[in-house]
């Protein structure tokens, strides 16, 4: 391992939270009701309800860098006085206990919002004032549901770079902790770390060897198939309209997504001759997505608006585009679709009609753990 | 090159005024406006032909709009139809009037390339409107291409926009203009049909060697204009046209116009018909 690994005592993890408060707001996932979680702000009251294994919550903590609405401009007009200005808020923040795949999820937002020529300064200034502590998923009761599919995403367990911190529970008492940035590093010199050895190292792997055999086998080993099979357009139009079929256009999906980035822009009036511009989530699954002033809409059929998704996810192009996928095998989507469309899903619709009319790729029956 | 407070945030609007505006049809109007500040007039010179902006109107939203004048000439402008909420507004400004500007985006027609070929403008309706910009641009360059023909379909005479720039090229011995409307009225002694009945008429040659037609309408006009120029023996890369679709940001973020493996605002506006095609979805 290149990067420099600490060990420290179960005891002493929370602690690292505590370190993070002195100077920034603290988000964590916190257990509801039965196995529900959600991300909330750590306070001196919930402190101690902080937990390292956690069922990662549904809704994603994208919105710490991609809030969900967020004010960008105060407009004043009319009457003579015109004033547009552009509004920040961002807090210094940490994320603790973010999971592997939304480590990718916001890399993606990263080369997505920051990369090629435009680059968005809200998103910039969420992004630079967050600290990410990472913990791997070892816990296959807890961590690990039948709707994780990152090992095929090729995101986790263990997030191999794009956090400040990773910790990774080595079970007993002990915990490594790896620095992903200088600010990490930086972290690692308080007196709660000790050095590792090679024997925590190489229980590192054995742990990641066996955690890998807890993730559902599933078909979404065909990932890569389907990116070619979409990027080569491939897939047949009934598998689209079957899809099409199955979606009930209610943007779950998108909501839930770590790695989706559309947003729509609304100005609000805040007072005479006042407005404030929010941008807010939008989804492609919505009906007037596309559509124009005058009521054109260039994409009518619900099929045409989920080729869009899972086309935007999974062509070649976009992926080589972003040097990331728009999915990061989270399993989010599968776990609230009502139609049973999430990604692994579509993925094994694909690989069920495409792949028999591969001619690359002759299939005799399929993976084990599918019908 | 852009300053930094404005490439620091590529969503904010810069303040415009309204200097006057002018009807050209039912419900189409030209606003002819400039930047209050005199560093954002002076930026916005290097704007291209086939590009857009996103316009503030206070109250009402963002929208974006194409850009109608060539960056050859003196004034800025939009030509607008009354359609939505935002153009309403517009509809509604008085000169004097401020709203918000910000842009150019998109990558315009690619004049330069075309240098030495015959250029061929099929607009229907405010299909018009993208390509004055370049017919005008192309005049004022008249040098570097050869042949220029225009052909303009509108439904009725009364729907004919740019009068003074119709009437200027009518004249003009630099380019072939031929008009035509679906439906006739009194007075009307032009020719009466679609646009794509201009190519067969009498003493009409279109060149189809080293020739590009720019095709802007309304998406019906646009699949039988295609299917005549195709049957003339134009390839679909000799064929561009500009796509328009709902956006937001302008600056390939808010998704909106996302379709194949394009997003219109950054990638386009312009595409060539070969390309459209491939993207898949109707214009």
């Amino acid at each position: 391992m290149s990067m420099r690994a600490r060990i420290i005592h179960r005891d002493d993890v929370l602690k690292i939270v505590d370190l993070l408060r002195r100077d920034r707001e603290v988000i964590a996932a916190f257990l509801g009701r039965g196995r529900d979680s959600a991300f909330g702000v750590v306070t001196d009251e919930n402190r101690d309800r902080v937990q390292i294994h956690v069922p990662n919550p549904h809704y994603p903590p994208k919105r710490y860098v991609f809030p969900h609405i967020e004010r960008i401009m105060k407009l004043r007009g009319g009457n003579g006085e015109v004033r547009i200005e552009p509004t920040y808020d961002a807090p210094r923040r940490a994320i603790f206990g973010i999971r592997s795949c939304d480590v990718a999820g916001i890399w993606h937002l990263d080369r997505f919002f920051l990369g090629r020529e435009f680059r968005d300064i809200y998103y910039q200034r969420h992004r630079e004032a967050l600290f990410l502590v990472n913990v791997v998923c070892t816990d296959p009761g807890c961590d690990i549901d039948e709707h994780c599919f990152c090992v095929c995403a090729d995101t986790g367990p263990a997030a191999r770079d794009h956090f400040d911190l990773q910790l990774m529970d080595l079970g007993g008492d002990e915990f490594m902790a790896v620095a992903g940035t200088p600010a990490g590093e930086a972290f690692l010199d308080e007196p709660i770390f000790r050095r590792g050895t090679a024997e925590h190292v190489e229980r590192r792997r054995r742990i990641l060897g066996e955690v890998r055999k807890h993730f559902k086998e599933m078909t979404t080993s065909w990932f890569s198939a389907t990116v070619r099979y979409v990027s080569q357009g491939k897939i047949l139009d009934k598998t689209w309209e079957e899809i099409g079929v199955r979606c009930l256009e209610c943007g779950g999906c998108t909501y839930v997504c770590p790695a989706c980035t559309c947003f729509t822009v609304r100005d609000r009036q805040v007072g005479p001759n006042e407005w404030e511009r929010v941008r807010l989530w939008d989804a492609c699954a919505l009906g007037g997505f596309t559509r124009m002033a005058g009521g054109h809409n260039p994409r009518r059929a619900v099929h045409d608006r989920r080729n869009r998704r899972f086309f935007r996810k999974l062509a070649h192009y976009f992926i080589q585009r972003e040097l990331t996928m728009a999915c990061v095998g989270c399993g989010r989507c599968n776990a609230v679709c009502h139609g049973d469309i999430g990604m692994p899903s579509v993925v094994e619709m694909i690989r069920r009609a495409t792949a028999p009319e591969d001619k690359m790729e002759p299939v005799e029956g399929t993976p084990a753990g599918s019908k | 090159m852009m300053r930094p407070e404005v490439a620091e945030n590529v969503y904010l609007p810069r303040v415009a005024v309204l200097d006057r505006v002018v009807d050209e049809i039912q419900d189409v109007k030209t606003f002819y406006w400039h930047f209050e500040d005199p560093a954002d007039r002076e930026a916005f010179k290097s704007f291209r032909p086939g590009q857009f902006v996103q316009v503030t109107l206070f109250g009402a939203g963002e929208m974006p709009l194409s850009l109608p004048p060539s960056p050859t000439e003196g004034e800025t402008f939009f030509t607008v139809r009354r359609v939505g909420s935002c153009t309403e507004a517009l509809h509604g400004l008085r000169p004097g009037d401020k709203f918000g500007v910000r842009g150019p985006y998109g990558n315009g027609f690619p004049m330069g390339s075309f240098h030495g070929k015959n250029l061929v403008f099929v607009a229907g309706g405010i299909g018009l409107i993208p390509l004055r910009s370049c017919i005008v641009y192309a005049l004022a360059h008249r040098e570097k291409y050869r042949r220029i023909q225009i052909f303009l379909g509108a439904r009725t005479p009364r729907d004919l926009m740019y009068r003074d720039k119709l009437l200027e090229w009518e004249r003009s011995a630099g380019v072939e203009c031929y008009l035509t409307v679906d439906r006739a009225e009194e007075g009307w002694a032009g020719n009466v049909g679609v646009v794509g009945s201009l190519f067969k008429k009498p003493g009409v040659e279109v060149p189809v060697e080293d020739t590009v037609a720019f095709v802007c309408g309304p998406p019906v006009m646009f699949r039988f204009v295609i299917r005549d120029l195709a049957g003339m023996g134009f390839s679909e890369e000799s064929i561009i046209s500009t796509l328009e679709r709902y956006m937001k940001c302008g600056v390939g973020k808010c998704g909106h116009c996302c379709i194949g493996v394009a997003y219109v605002c950054v990638d386009g506006p312009v595409f060539s018909y070969r390309q459209i095609r491939k993207l898949g979805e109707d214009i």
